[in-house]
């Protein structure tokens, strides 16, 4: 008897394994200077195996420059990603994610008010505006989530996007008082309601690559759970998932991927939307699948996202968040008038 | 020793006593029929047992208090069945079925021995499903969507069912079908059934016990011929239920 | 069912607004560069009234010149050509951008200036003045209460109802609007003139003039070696000013050319340009807070920069006191510190 596999097949794996490796290649290769695959390849290779690299600009061009930031693009648009079909699943709604529930404004403004303030971590230079953004994309989505199910225990589509236009209001405003009080430090603050990947290093791309692992592994071996709450909460309490448990672990380990996105790259909106979105038409709503499956696609998404931001008004720089926000509202607008349709 | 006992259960909102210090108990074995008006509290008891509301009092499963319970172990004893509504996104029949089997496999890396694999054959075979398997859950009709449902739950293979009006909107074909289904279960496997029911003729054909319950509080429990009668019955819906009943079924004869 | 559906439509459109308002704010540049930036007009806003600001210089000076020897009503032509007339010689003004404030300081004039916009810092002095705030909040009722008989402000976030409702309360409203050294000193005759400080404007003119003839003489570059401007640091989005910004022209006054001259105005740039265009020398204009490497030090530690040529031979020099960006007096000392800086520190190297 036909039996269909639940799970992540070596064949999806391959598929978009060699998809993403494919997109990484061609974001590498391709850029604002325009350099010769051979020397790119070869200043690649070359610091692979240690080898003497080339004279010339292509090296730290590639090297320094490129290199580590379509790595941190692709571990961005991954996380991101995930957090948004864990999120969708979670609450049982398409357009649950953490740019249009406000959780990555809400993280902003942890990092905003760290900077403001000058709360950090002794030795730890970086480790103030992150904690602080981790935190506050928790506390938000305990706030919404809360409020939203005070408002309509359901969580229709309605209420997700009505309270995630509130909140993001809400935190708009906090955001202008915070500026208010720190006045000196405008430039830093701006920073993190824009969203840039330029300089990314590659330590940014260690600790993004460190919390995918840690957080992503866990909402990964979540997957069963998430198939539960997917169909129903209730349904899921009924065959015995720990409903309280499963939901306080997948909303930690969501905040903390997004603290720690927010904290490198700024606000990029609607990654998690659009990617889990397409995934699905794909490859089915099942979480084994959907979530692997959306690591690569989101790493794809915004890897592609970022080449258009480098390229498009070359030599200037399109905010990357300009060019995911610009894609993801026309998807939010089919997804919502989809959703809309069937109930 | 009675499989399930019910203490002192009372469930408040707020200043709102919906369930008002309710005890009784259930022998394995039988149908428990929940019966009472609308706004009695029939399906906050049922929530209350699988944990789903909070409440004061006690929930025993042969005499261990259900609140120390591990959600799982709650599972493979209790399953529930609702009204189903549609749902968000294109699950296929199996993967629903499956999921009946979370309790015996919770962790990511417990691995799917062949008995859940069996176990999902037989509810899908049972039910009628295997064709259906692949399907998504958004294009089933009701009745497929209800015993997709109730296939989940041969699939967990609880030893009592609570069943919350799950055949409410269901087309009559198929309130029959699903309630075939569970007679058949019960006599085969020997398990126990409580139900949450409107309709006072679907309870006294199926019960062998019924619980009488109006407004938060219990009216009497016991034998489904020792409560349905026409004084208690009075009592609740102020109105003759027999007469009334036995005239509508008149209007079948012949 | 309906009212729902109209909600929801709403609700869309509202966060997509959101969102496109987001956008906005990371396409203005104004934003993203230092804050007081946000008060000295970045150059595009007045590239389209080319003909207008250059009648106007003529007609202001003009004026200038016939208020010399009568007392009596002053008549003159603001920088968006309107026409403003004041009976006599103005004694109460607020100043809302920055630059203008520094010219009222250097025509001798800060004791007349009542109130300022809030992000005037120069000279330091002005901060004792009270203050108001200016741009996208304009506080209209603040500005009254303190009675001046002018304000000086820019075209940037002033609408045509702050205008109006100022001179409905009887403040005239003198807007100031240089893109260029040229209109810079069309600023100081004007505010000049409505002073009563036209000698005064005249020497700081001159004074400029001579400043900037001073260093384009001895400045021996021949327009070949490169500099790059960076507004903003690498961790926010690398900005440059490009074509029509005051380092532009400054940077062609001393025989260098801005690597970054293709592009108009401000601009995010690719990091990677930077390193291709290898510029011979960088400026950086970043604040310095205290903490951590200083911009110069942020430079020359980035990864992959070691090959651009600045940064070999260290040849950056960061202005943070807008020397370079304020469309005032101090573009001359910007002019010789950067002459100094390219021509006799590097020079010595």
């Amino acid at each position: 008897m036909a039996r269909s596999q639940e799970s992540f097949r070596l064949r999806d794996f391959l598929f978009f394994g060699i998809a993403t490796v494919a997109v990484f290649a061609l974001c590498v290769c391709v850029g604002s200077v325009s350099i010769p695959l051979k020397d790119t390849a070869r200043a690649i290779w070359n610091s692979i195996w240690g080898l003497p690299v080339p004279e010339g600009i292509s090296n730290p061009i590639i090297l320094s420059v490129r290199l580590p930031r379509v790595i941190c693009v692709a571990l961005v648009g991954a996380s991101l990603s995930i957090c948004g079909g864990a999120m969708q699943g979670l609450l049982k709604n398409p357009l649950a994610d953490g740019s249009t529930l406000g959780v990555s404004s809400g993280a902003s403004l942890g990092a905003v008010i760290a900077i403001a303030f000058n709360i950090t971590i002794p030795s730890f230079p970086f480790a103030g505006t992150m904690v602080m953004a981790i935190i506050f994309a928790f506390i938000s989505l305990l706030l919404i989530l809360s409020l939203a199910y005070r408002l309509d225990y359901s969580l229709s589509t309605n209420t997700i996007i009505l309270i995630g236009v509130i909140y993001s209001m809400f935190v708009s405003a906090t955001m202008s008082l915070v500026i208010t009080f720190a006045y000196d430090k405008l430039r830093h603050i701006t920073f993190w309601t824009m969203g840039s990947l330029q300089g990314s290093s590659y330590q940014n791309a260690l600790v993004l690559l460190g919390a995918l692992i840690i957080f992503g592994g866990v909402i990964l071996s979540r997957a069963r759970e998430l198939n539960a709450f997917a169909i129903g909460e209730d349904n899921a309490r009924h065959i015995g998932v720990n409903v309280k448990g499963v939901k306080l672990t997948i909303l930690i380990t969501v905040s903390a991927l997004i603290g720690v996105c927010v904290s490198i790259g700024g606000v990029i909106a609607f990654v998690g939307l659009v990617t889990p979105h397409m995934v699905r038409m794909i490859v089915g709503p099942n979480h084994k699948r959907l979530l692997p499956a959306s690591v690569f696609a989101g790493a794809i998404f915004l890897m592609l996202a970022d080449l258009l931001a480098r390229i498009l008004f070359n030599p200037l720089e399109l905010p990357i968040g300009v060019v995911t926000s610009f894609i993801g509202s026309f998807v939010f607008v089919i997804i919502f008038y989809r959703s809309r349709q069937v109930s | 020793m009675p499989i399930l006992e019910v203490k002192n259960l009372t469930v408040r909102y707020g200043n709102l006593t919906i369930v008002d210090n309710v005890s009784f108990s259930l022998e394995q074995g039988r149908w428990l029929m929940i019966i009472g008006p609308n706004g009695a509290g029939k399906s906050t008891i049922a929530k209350a047992i699988t944990q789903g509301v909070d409440y004061t009092g006690q929930v025993l499963w042969e005499g261990m208090d259900i609140k120390q319970m591990k959600p799982t172990e709650i599972a493979k004893r209790i399953g529930v069945l609702t009204q189903s509504h549609l749902m968000g996104y294109s699950f296929t029949v199996e993967e629903v079925v499956r999921l009946g089997r979370y309790s015996y496999a919770p962790g990511i890396f417990s691995p799917r021995d062949d008995q859940d694999i069996e176990q999902v054959e037989a509810a899908l075979e049972k039910t009628g499903l295997a064709k259906l398997r692949n399907q998504s859950i958004l294009t089933l009709s009701g009745g497929e969507l209800q015993r997709t449902f109730l296939a989940q739950i041969f699939a967990q293979d609880p030893l009592l069912l609570l069943l919350d009006e799950p055949t409410n909107h269901l087309d009559l074909l198929y309130q029959k079908q699903v309630l075939g289904l569970i007679r058949d279960w019960i006599r085969t496997t020997g398990r126990t059934v409580v139900s949450v029911v409107h309709d006072l003729s679907l309870a006294k054909a199926y019960g062998t016990d019924a619980l009488l319950i109006n407004k938060g509080k219990l009216v009497t429990v016991g034998a489904i011929e020792e409560v349905l009668t026409r004084e208690n019955l009075h009592a609740v819906y102020d109105m003759d239920v027999n007469d009334w009943m036995c005239s509508l079924l008149g209007q079948w004869q012949g | 069912m309906k009212f729902i559906r109209l909600l929801a439509t709403v609700c869309v459109l509202a966060l997509l607004l959101t969102f496109v308002a987001a956008c906005d704010k990371k396409a203005a540049p104004e934003t993203t560069t230092a804050a007081p930036s946000t008060e000295d007009a970045p150059a595009e806003t007045t590239a389209d009234i080319p003909e207008t600001t250059a009648e106007a210089t003529t007609e202001a000076t003009g004026e200038a010149d016939a208020t010399d020897s009568a007392e009596g009503p002053i008549t003159v032509t603001d920088m968006l050509d309107r026409e403003i007339t004041l009976t006599e010689p103005a004694t109460r003004v607020v100043a809302l951008t920055a630059s203008d404030c520094e010219i009222i300081w250097a025509l001798g004039a800060g004791d007349l200036l009542v109130g300022r916009g809030e992000y005037c810092d120069y000279p330091a002095e002005v901060l004792d003045i009270p203050s108001v705030q200016s741009g996208a909040e304009t506080n209209i009722e603040q500005i009254i209460a303190l009675e001046p008989q002018i304000i000086f402000m820019n075209k940037m976030a002033q609408s045509e109802e702050t205008v109006a409702q100022l001179e409905e309360a009887g403040v005239k409203v003198v807007i100031c609007d240089a893109a260029n050294i040229e209109e810079v000193y069309t600023s100081i005759a004007l505010i000049g003139s409505v002073m009563d400080k036209n000698d005064e404007a005249n020497a700081v003119i001159e004074g400029m003039k001579a400043d900037f003839a001073e260093v384009a003489e001895l400045a021996t570059g021949d327009g070949t070696e490169t500099v790059y401007f960076e507004v903003s640091p690498l961790e926010y989005g690398l900005w440059t000013a490009g074509n029509g910004t005051f380092m532009n022209e400054i940077a062609n006054l001393i025989g260098l050319k801005n690597c970054f001259e293709d592009v108009e105005g401000w601009g995010e740039i690719s990091e990677e340009q930077v390193l291709e265009r290898n510029p011979d020398y960088i400026v950086t204009i970043s604040m310095y807070f205290g903490e951590g490497p200083t911009p110069v030090e942020e430079i020359l530690s980035r990864k992959g920069w070691g090959d651009v040529t600045a940064v070999k031979n260290e040849a950056i020099l960061n202005l943070q006191n807008n020397e370079l960006s304020r469309p005032g007096p101090r573009l001359a000392d910007g002019a010789k510190l950067l002459y100094e800086f390219v021509y006799v520190t590097m020079a010595r190297k």
